[in-house]
């Protein structure tokens, strides 16, 4: 885990509200898990008061070791309107990498991979990192949905990669007009995959779950909560789990990414 | 005049305990501090104080539990705890390996409750003291029902002091009319020390869906946005009691916890900054040496309680 204050590579705006931030580390490299995540702020503020928390997009690597990282965010409130403003070779204060991350079994031949909008942030690293570590494994399928065309994020570069990529839109205006859970059921009333992993909006994720239990289907979920430390400390990321009696868990330690089986949506 | 090559002395004490420097962690900000053991040397503090600790676990409130607002945050966590039990069998050993003394922080949801906390926790050789929270604005039986009635106050801390003889620490909410008549009683009930503030109860609201940001609807106020009412309530309490005042609220730098320890608290407590700078009670300990050694100032002692006000007014 690090804690330091990074220097800004570059920060990229991607259409209306999405932007990439790079961001270089100096003092130690990282070991990071594709779906663990880096609270960042914006040093010398009081307002906002919070680090936010960013799941990791890709790591930058510099002779074989991780030196920093990429953030692939969405200006949604205060936090992420001040960090859309930093420019190259300003400094941001990140800790990280935290959490629990995607665990794909030994055993798992396919994955298909459902992103909703920005949820593809930490589902590219993932991709990413199954090309490079897995190849035992088949490709994984990517499913892709967002409201509209700009919501839909990523898409060159995985279509680079050769994937297999379904893309739907709510209006229509790229692929297929719809919801994106709708052609991954198409799908997997075709080929079953080992697993499914989600990250996206809660309505969307229910429907994953819903489908997963449908089809008997291993699923992890990426889970996007409000946090203050992001290190188990507060207590503020609490998140429901099991089945019958009302239990929590805790998104920054016990997830974000989390087991569906022992999850309730 | 202090020779250079000494660091000036930071030790003070509170109740029959000698810290070695007046930085503590607020409870529920600092975890079991194992978290933040990757971050920082833990034995450098003047105290840990252990998250919030029932006889029972407890799971806390559902969420939303946390909500930003202007410089400060809402939480409504609810004492979600481990009880204490699963503390001693799963915590105290790694706490046991730190050299900073442990205090922990307990609530009751009755007096006998307090009472047979204290109890338990007065036999662990390796807990220090004990901080009992009748402020908590977060749960709805117990918590600051016991610290807003001065005579409730009274009767929760004399049956807590019948059943230790460790540090006692009162903590206070600010949520009272006056805050220094329950000070008193409570000093009166035999408390080795206060420490003030808790979070001040507040609410937020989400416009467009018209519903409270907390699922709880309210939560205690913590960060830099309350500070100064801490220091306020600190500066009336501090003249009015003979026992030790532990400064809490809003302290993020080592100038903030100056500010308390000048207006005569003791000691300081850091919360909220510890979610934003794991690493704050360092910088704060290394910033009030260097104030201490810019001014050749031998003792953080000679400089509690010095705040200079003008007596024409």
């Amino acid at each position: 885990m690090i804690l330091e204050n990074a220097k800004v590579l570059w920060n990229k705006k991607l259409g209306p509200s999405y932007y990439k931030v790079g961001l270089q580390c100096w003092n130690s490299h990282l070991d990071v898990v594709p779906g663990q995540f880096v609270m960042i702020r914006i040093p010398g503020q009081m307002d906002p008061l919070l680090r936010r928390p960013f799941s990791i997009h890709q790591t930058l690597i510099d002779n074989g070791v991780v030196k920093g990282l990429e953030v692939l965010y969405q200006v949604v409130g205060k936090g992420t309107a001040r960090l859309s403003k930093v420019k190259r070779n300003d400094l941001v204060d990140i800790l990280g990498p935290l959490g629990k991350g995607f665990m794909i079994p030994r055993s798992a031949r396919m994955v298909f991979v459902v992103a909703g909008g920005i949820g593809i942030a930490p589902l590219f690293y993932l991709i990413s990192n199954l090309e490079k570590t897995r190849h035992d494994m088949h490709r994984p399928v990517v499913f892709l949905g967002g409201r509209s065309k700009r919501d839909i994020l990523c898409l060159e570069e995985l279509s680079k990669k050769g994937l297999n990529i379904h893309v739907t839109t709510d209006d229509g205006t790229y692929g297929k007009m719809g919801l994106v859970t709708d052609l991954l059921e198409k799908r997997l009333e075709k080929q079953l995959p080992d697993m499914i992993c989600a990250c996206g909006p809660s309505a969307m994720l229910k429907k994953v779950a819903v489908l997963s239990e449908k089809y008997n289907t291993r699923c992890q979920i990426s889970l996007e909560t409000t946090m203050a430390c992001g290190m188990g400390a507060c207590l503020g990321c609490a998140v429901k789990i099991g089945n019958g009696k009302e239990k929590y868990a805790h998104a920054c330690v016990d997830g974000p990414v989390f087991d569906l089986d022992r999850f309730r949506l | 005049m202090m020779n250079n090559k000494n660091e000036p002395d930071l030790t003070v004490n509170i109740g029959k305990i000698e810290l070695k420097n007046p930085v503590m962690t607020a409870s529920g900000t600092f975890g079991y501090a194992e978290e933040f053991e990757p971050l920082i040397d833990l034995n450098r503090l003047g105290a840990i104080i252990v998250k919030g600790l029932s006889l029972h676990p407890e799971k806390g409130n559902p969420p939303p539990r946390i909500v930003e607002t202007p410089c400060g945050m809402l939480n409504a966590i609810g004492l979600e705890n481990i009880g204490i039990d699963q503390f001693q069998k799963e915590k105290l050993p790694f706490l046991k390996s730190i050299s900073t003394p442990i205090i922990v922080n307990i609530f009751g949801k009755s007096i006998e409750g307090y009472a047979d906390l204290a109890g338990r926790i007065d036999g662990v050789e390796e807990i220090s003291g004990i901080e009992v929270n009748i402020s908590c604005p977060n749960i709805s039986a117990g918590g600051m029902a016991f610290g807003i009635d001065p005579q409730t106050a009274y009767d929760v801390v004399q049956a807590v002091r019948d059943r230790t003889t460790k540090l006692l620490i009162v903590k206070l909410s600010p949520n009272v009319t006056d805050i220094v008549k329950i000070a008193k009683k409570v000093e009166e009930a035999g408390a080795d020390a206060l420490s003030l503030i808790n979070t001040i109860t507040g609410m937020a609201v989400d416009v467009e869906t018209r519903t409270p940001k907390l699922a709880n609807v309210t939560g205690g106020l913590s960060g830099p946005a309350i500070r100064p009412v801490a220091l306020r309530m600190v500066w009336q309490v501090v003249r009015n009691v003979a026992i030790p005042v532990v400064g809490v609220g809003g302290i993020i730098t080592a100038n903030d916890a100056l500010e308390f320890l000048i207006t005569g608290a003791r000691a300081v407590q850091v919360g909220t900054a510890n979610f934003i700078n794991p690493r704050a009670t360092m910088d704060i300990i290394g910033g009030i040496t260097d104030f201490l050694k810019k001014r050749n100032i031998e003792k953080v002692t000679d400089i509690i309680g010095t705040l200079k006000v003008s007596t024409s007014q």
